[in-house]
């Protein structure tokens, strides 16, 4: 599981049916890489999060057919983001 | 699952059975790396659009026997250059 802090909610009005109606969220990652995951719990901007890929995150954001590579299984309740390298400039 | 830009279209008429006659579109990263994907959705040259990658690309295209690691899942309603690149860009 990575480390994740949220950017902004994702409005995608086209999109295929298997993502039904859940919820997109752009993270960033603490190194500045950015991508974009499922949110099936509901998460506010500026939230720390974790989540997993692969195949569990089918299964994180309902079931294994569900077409997702990054979903969110959690928020953390206290991360300082700059507690382990000191250095986000 | 990422955020990636619509190039172009790409036409291969000699191509495996695996890919069907899913359609594919040239897309660029916000740091101009070129990929190629299937488009599920529709999306034009321009849009920005959602990537999924991986195996779950293969669902994303409506058919899991799709022999395709990269799949535009959606296309996004607001987005820009600017939000893109966002403030971490510092080419020098």
């Amino acid at each position: 599981m990575k480390i994740f802090q949220v950017e902004n909610r994702l409005v995608a009005t086209a999109r295929i049916t298997q993502l039904e109606n859940n919820r997109l969220l752009v993270v960033r990652e603490k190194g500045g890489s950015r991508a974009v995951a499922v949110d099936p719990i509901g998460c506010k901007e500026g939230d720390w999060v974790i989540a997993v890929g692969s195949s569990a995150a089918k299964d994180a954001a309902g079931h294994s057919k569900y077409p997702s590579d990054l979903t969110i299984v959690g928020i953390i309740d206290y991360w300082d983001g700059d507690e382990t390298t000191g250095a986000v400039t | 699952m990422n955020i990636m830009r619509v190039v172009r279209d790409l036409v291969t008429t000699h191509r495996v059975s695996g890919l069907g006659a899913k359609r594919l579109r040239v897309l660029e990263d916000a740091k101009g790396n070129i990929e190629v994907a299937v488009d599920a959705v529709g999306a034009r040259a321009g849009d920005f659009v959602i990537t999924i990658a991986y195996s779950s690309a293969r669902i994303a295209t409506g058919d899991p026997r799709i022999t395709t690691d990269l799949t535009i899942g959606g296309i996004i309603d607001d987005w820009d250059e600017t939000r893109w690149h966002g403030p971490a860009r510092a080419e020098t």
